[in-house]
C-alpha cells in the first residue's frame, strides 16, 4: 500500500490546501474499494505490478488534481484572438525592420561584415538570432503581461460586449480601387510627366548657378523608357477611376509596367549615369571624387532595389492570383461543379 | 505508398473527430445520469460501478470533480459515513437537486423527441 500513498501524497502536492484532505481522502477511497474489488477476484492480495496498473489508470498526479481545480486562464477566449492579432503585428514590427537593417548590414556595412561574416552563412545568422530573439521575447512578454492585466481588470471584456452591429466596418472588396487612389495616382503622374519632358527632353547638361550637372549619354536611353513607363500609369490610373474594379488584364498591364521600371530602376543604378560635376569654386579632383562616389553609391544601391522591385512584382502577381481566384469563385457553373 | 500514407492520416482523423464528438455528446449526458442515479444514496466508488454498468463509463478524475461541482451548487449533499470499516463519502440529491432533475429530464424528453422528427425526416427524405 506504501504505492498507494506516495501516489495520493503526489497528487495531494498539486491541490488546495483548504480542500486537500477531503479530495484524497475520497480519492483514496475510490483506489482502495478498486483494489478491494480486485484483490476479491483473484482472490489473492495484489502484486506490485497490478497495484501500479492500477494507479495508472486513475492517471498522472498532476492531471487528476487538475481535475478538481476550477478551470484557470491568463487570456481568456474573448480576448485571446485580439491578443493573437496585436503579437503578429508586434513580431512582425520587430522581425521585418530587423531583418532588413541586417541586410542593409551585411551589404554595405564593411565593419559589422568583417566582424559577423567569416566565411559561413549559418554564423552570420546567428549573429542576427542573437539579438533579434532578445527583442521578440520582450515584445511577446510585454504584450502577454498587458493582456493578462487586461483579462483580470475586465476593461476591455467590458467594452467588446458591448458592441453594435451598426459600427462593424463595411465589406471589404479586395479588387476594388480606392477612387481617391486612382485621382492621386493620375495626378502624380501627370505632373511628373510634365516635369520629367519639360526637364530632360532635349539636355543632358544642367546649368545652375554655383554648379553645371552632366548626365552621360546613356541617360537618353532612361528617358525614354521612365516617359514610356509613366504614360503606361497614367492611362491605367484614368482606366481605374472609370472602372475602379481590377481585371485581369489591368492587373497584367500593372505586372508588366511595374517590372520595366523596375528594370529600368536597377539598370540606371548600374549604369553610372552621371557623366561630370563641375564648380566653379571647387577643384576639379575633388568633384571628380564626387561624381565617382555617387556612382558608387548608386551601384551599391543596386541589392537593396531588387529587392524592392521583387516585393512590388510579388504584390502585382499576387493580386492577378487573387482575381483569377474571385473569379473561379464567382462562376455558377464552377460553383456548381463544386457544390 | 503516399495513399497509403493519406488514407491511414485521413482514417485517424476521422477516428479522432468522431472521439471527439462522442465525448462531449456524453459530457451532457453524465450530468444526467449522475444526478438520476443519486435519487438513491451512494458513494462515489459503487455510483461509478453503477454508471459503468448501464454502459456510461466514467472515470474517477471525472466523476468526483462533478460530485463537487453539482454539491458546490446545491443540486447534492453528502456525508462522510463510516461503513464496513471503512470511511465514505455518501451523496445524494437534495431537494433542490430534485427539482432540477425533473425539469432536465423535461428538457431531455423535448430534444430527444425532436431529434427523433428530425431523423425521421432525414430517413424519408433519403428515399
Amino acid at each position: 500500500m506504501e504505492l498507494i500513498d506516495r501516489y495520493l501524497q503526489a497528487v495531494k502536492f498539486w491541490l488546495p490546501k483548504a480542500q486537500s484532505e477531503d479530495i484524497i481522502a475520497e480519492l483514496s477511497e475510490d483506489i482502495r474499494s478498486q483494489i478491494e474489488e480486485k484483490e476479491g477476484e483473484l482472490g489473492r492480495a495484489l502484486n506490485d505490478s497490478e497495484m501500479e496498473a492500477i494507479l495508472k489508470q486513475v492517471g498522472p498526479p498532476a492531471f487528476v488534481a487538475n481535475r478538481f481545480l476550477p478551470q484557470q486562464y491568463l487570456i481568456g477566449p474573448l480576448l485571446f484572438p485580439i491578443y493573437r492579432l496585436v503579437l503578429q503585428i508586434a513580431v512582425l514590427g520587430y522581425l521585418i525592420p530587423w531583418v532588413l537593417t541586417w541586410i542593409g548590414l551585411m551589404t554595405f556595412g564593411q565593419n559589422y561584415r568583417a566582424e559577423h561574416y567569416s566565411g559561413s552563412l549559418i554564423r552570420a545568422v546567428g549573429s542576427l538570432g542573437s539579438s533579434l530573439w532578445v527583442a521578440v521575447f520582450s515584445t511577446l512578454g510585454v504584450v502577454t503581461i498587458a493582456f493578462a492585466v487586461l483579462e483580470r481588470t475586465q476593461v476591455l471584456t467590458g467594452a467588446l460586449q458591448n458592441w453594435d452591429p451598426h459600427k462593424l466596418p463595411p465589406v471589404r472588396d479586395p479588387n476594388r480601387i480606392p477612387r481617391s487612389s486612382s485621382i492621386t495616382e493620375f495626378i502624380v503622374g501627370v505632373l511628373f510627366l510634365i516635369w520629367w519632358v519639360a526637364t530632360f527632353s532635349s539636355q543632358t547638361v544642367f546649368r545652375f548657378t554655383w554648379i553645371q550637372i552632366t548626365l552621360a549619354p546613356v541617360w537618353r536611353y532612361f528617358f525614354w523608357g521612365f516617359l514610356f513607363v509613366s504614360v503606361v500609369n497614367v492611362g491605367l490610373a484614368a482606366a481605374n477611376l472609370f472602372h475602379p474594379h481590377w481585371t485581369r488584364l489591368r492587373a497584367g498591364i500593372r505586372l508588366a509596367s511595374d517590372c520595366a521600371g523596375s528594370v529600368l530602376f536597377c539598370w540606371l543604378l548600374k549604369s553610372n549615369f552621371l557623366a561630370g560635376i563641375t564648380a566653379p569654386n571647387v577643384a576639379a579632383s575633388k568633384t571628380l571624387a564626387i561624381t565617382n562616389a555617387i556612382n558608387w553609391w548608386d551601384t551599391k544601391m543596386v541589392p537593396a532595389a531588387i529587392v524592392m522591385c521583387v516585393v512590388i512584382a510579388a504584390s502585382d502577381v499576387y493580386r492577378i492570383i487573387r482575381i483569377k481566384e474571385t473569379e473561379t469563385r464567382f462562376t455558377p457553373g464552377v460553383a456548381a461543379a463544386v457544390l | 505508398m503516399v495513399c497509403d500514407v493519406h488514407c491511414m492520416t485521413h482514417s485517424d482523423s476521422m477516428i479522432n473527430a468522431f472521439e471527439n464528438l462522442r465525448l462531449e455528446m456524453r459530457r451532457g449526458f453524465l450530468v444526467l445520469a449522475v444526478l438520476a442515479s443519486l435519487r438513491s444514496e451512494q458513494y462515489g466508488y459503487t455510483l461509478r460501478k453503477t454508471l459503468n454498468d448501464q454502459a456510461m463509463e466514467i472515470d474517477e478524475g471525472t466523476l468526483y470533480p462533478l460530485l463537487r461541482r453539482l454539491e458546490s451548487q446545491g443540486l447534492l449533499v453528502s456525508q462522510w459515513r463510516e461503513e464496513e470499516k471503512r470511511n465514505k463519502r455518501f451523496y445524494r440529491l437534495s431537494p433542490e437537486g430534485k427539482k432540477v432533475l425533473k425539469q432536465l429530464l423535461t428538457e431531455w424528453d423535448g430534444m430527444s423527441l425532436s431529434l427523433n422528427e428530425i431523423l425521421k425526416e432525414q430517413h424519408h427524405g433519403a428515399y
